[in-house]
């Protein structure tokens, strides 16, 4: 037996593992005002072709491998790409993206630089960091741009 | 101590009174999470509360500590989330959820954090409940309290490979409780063979306790090892012939291995045996011996047991399992009448919403409108399916919950397969890979469309699921049936049973 809070809900769900969607969060520095985005917006950021934040503070983009495999959404669903193509976009671009080994060193990068963006995953969310909308949408919410397996 | 560590001792220690002036006994170890007690033998109580709830989860004597610490120290604010979080009484868990939240003021920064941590979870305000959780975890990484309510609060949001990092990286080796704990999150991540081997320590680590054992039964069931599992589980009432959890397992057991007048036998032992069982523990057995008879197909005598429940839960005002109860009912029923007419009542129970959290209500609505929708779909009622999936969906945009979310994509995937749109039923389907019935329409919905080597997987697991709850009762016997079946125009023969 394990401790376990007897909610009655909790003794109907089967708790089996497979693939579940997980949920990214765009995240910028506490300075930024920005508080949404839309999708194509940072198809933009992300691609190059918008460079500065409205205030003309410049974007620092921080981002996991998007070849990697909770990175894949962000691969298909911002770059257009597959994960190896925006591997080596990436890669090309170094001059405004950071490749980060992890969500921690992410978050770090995000929190210290100010003009800064990056993409986590929602459970490695911490304090020091706004959460930005997407297209009007938190993650959690229903419809949410980043989601997926 | 060397001078270097002795300066670092004091200048924490003033920090602590600096921050927390009603810190009556700073803890100078570093990651460990002050706590704000005015009393020592409070202190000592917790360790006793830790051994009882973690290491031998014996949750009622636990919750009895508890008790008695906080009529020494009401104003314990941490005792009171310990307690809200642990506590067998859904009315309790309400009330001292409300007490800690505030009696904050009371509290330690760290301590503060975890009570907002728990509030927010209960608010359903995801997003500050996970930052929350992750500053008390970078705060004290190394603190057992911590570390336990890290890894379950995350076991309960399926997140289970953070829920094992936070034990990994805690560093702590030596703990019977987190041992047991992050076996089971293994277990859940069907690793079994690492759930297994911290089993093994387990046992090892409390050899003349029966927790460990009924553990190692309770896993070894979920494998399947149906006979191994009746061993442990005797070896636990071995040492120890009043842990009732195990008598109880032994009956969950037999009703997994299809023998269901047996398992009826072995839970009433267990109720004859354990008259005073604390009152979630007797609801939860008494609804597995009421599954027996759907697993054999007797809905009259299911009928009569499950309505004995929900009359001893509207009895005793807990809104939530008597409306859980009524919406069980409704998932077993052959004919689509009798299962409106137990959504309705499990609506009508819900709605009074007494002596349960707010977020448990609404999780259980998002349920029962979840099962609207299936009985809809089996009679072909498209008003009906339409009217149930809007309120659900309104339900899930004004709330973010988990489940709220996923009984939503459940019910949203039934009707996309239903409607012969496999591609928009996956997307949904794959988000609420918790339900058997989910599972088993997600592998149908990948074979349709030619994704085979996911549609083993998912088939997979969804024939090795061995828990004994209803929706397995009612989904995965007839699935196993089906592809075990050349007969059977299933599409899973690819599938096989873990041996």
């Amino acid at each position: 037996m394990r401790v376990w809070r007897l909610l009655s809900l909790l003794w109907v769900l089967a708790l089996v593992s497979t693939a579940e969607a997980r949920q990214l969060a765009v995240i910028t520095d506490t300075g930024n005002s920005t508080t949404n985005v839309t999708s194509a917006e940072l198809t933009k950021i992300l691609t190059g072709r918008t460079r500065s934040w409205l205030d003309g503070k410049p974007i620092r983009i921080v981002l996991r491998d998007p070849s990697s495999a909770d990175m894949q959404v962000v691969a298909r669903k911002l770059f257009n790409m597959e994960g190896d193509q925006a591997r080596a976009f990436v890669r090309a671009h170094s001059d405004f993206i950071v490749v980060a080994d992890s969500d921690d060193t992410v978050l770090r990068f995000v929190s210290s630089t100010r003009g800064a963006i990056g993409i986590v995953d929602l459970y490695s969310l911490t304090k020091g960091v706004n959460v930005v909308k997407i297209d009007g949408k938190l993650p959690v919410e229903q419809g949410y741009f980043l989601k997926g397996n | 101590m060397t001078l270097g560590t002795l300066r670092r001792v004091i200048i924490f220690a003033i920090c602590l009174v600096a921050t927390a002036n009603a810190v009556t006994k700073d803890n100078p170890q570093k990651g460990v999470l002050p706590l704000t007690t005015k009393s020592k033998e409070v202190r000592h109580m917790l360790d006793e509360v830790w051994r009882l709830n973690l290491d031998e989860v014996q949750t009622a004597a636990a919750d009895e500590v508890l008790r008695k610490a906080l009529k020494i120290d009401p104003d314990f604010a941490f005792g009171h989330v310990l307690l809200s979080q642990c506590s067998l009484d859904p009315a309790e868990q309400v009330r001292e959820q409300q007490k800690a939240f505030a009696m904050r003021a009371h509290a330690s920064p760290g301590e503060r954090l975890v009570i907002e941590w728990f509030q927010n979870a209960a608010d359903h305000k995801l997003i500050p409940a996970i930052t929350d959780m992750n500053e008390v975890l970078r705060r004290y990484p190394h603190d057992r309290w911590v570390v336990f309510l890290a890894n379950w609060w995350l076991t309960q949001q399926t997140e289970y490979e953070r829920a094992v990092a936070v034990f990994e990286r805690s560093g702590i080796t030596d703990s019977p409780g987190l041992m047991n704990n992050t076996a089971y999150t293994y277990a859940y991540m069907r690793q079994f063979d690492r759930a297994f081997a911290l089993m093994e320590k387990y046992v090892a680590a409390m050899p003349n306790n029966p927790n460990p054992q009924d553990s190692y039964a309770e896993i070894l069931r979920m494998a399947g090892h149906f006979d191994q599992a009746i061993r442990h589980y005797q070896a636990a009432l071995a040492i120890d012939p009043q842990f009732y959890s195990s008598q109880f397992g032994i009956a969950d057991t037999y009703s997994l291995m299809g023998d269901q007048a047996r398992a009826r036998e072995e839970y009433q032992i267990g109720f004859e045996k354990f008259p005073s069982l604390p009152q979630l523990h007797r609801v939860q057995w008494q609804t597995r011996q009421a599954t027996t008879f759907v697993r054999e197909g007797n809905y009259p005598a299911a009928d009569q047991a499950f309505q004995a429940i929900a009359d001893q839960a509207h009895a005793k005002v807990m809104s939530q399992v008597e409306a859980d109860t009524y919406r069980q009912m409704a998932i077993y029923q052959p004919e689509a009448k009798h299962a409106i007419h137990f959504l309705d009542k499990a609506e009508a129970a819900a709605r009074h919403g007494r002596n349960a959290m707010p977020f448990a209500i609404q999780q259980e609505t998002a349920q029962i409108l979840r099962a609207r929708v299936e009985v809809a779909l089996k009679v072909g009622n498209k008003k009906m399916v339409s009217a149930a999936l809007n309120r659900l969906t309104q339900l899930s945009q004004t709330s973010n919950d988990k489940i709220i979310e996923s009984a939503y994509h459940g019910a949203a995937g039934a009707v996309s397969f239903a409607d012969g749109k496999y591609n928009e039923a996956m997307s949904h389907l794959e988000e609420d890979v918790n339900n058997p019935l989910s599972l088993q329409r997600l592998a149908a919905a990948y074979q349709k469309v030619g994704y085979g080597t996911e549609a083993k997987r998912v088939s997979e697991t969804l024939a090795n699921l061995n828990d004994p709850t209803l929706e397995q009762a009612v989904v995965v016997q007839a699935f196993r049936k089906c592809y075990e079946d050349p007969a059977c125009g299933g599409s899973f023969k690819n599938a096989a049973l873990e041996k």
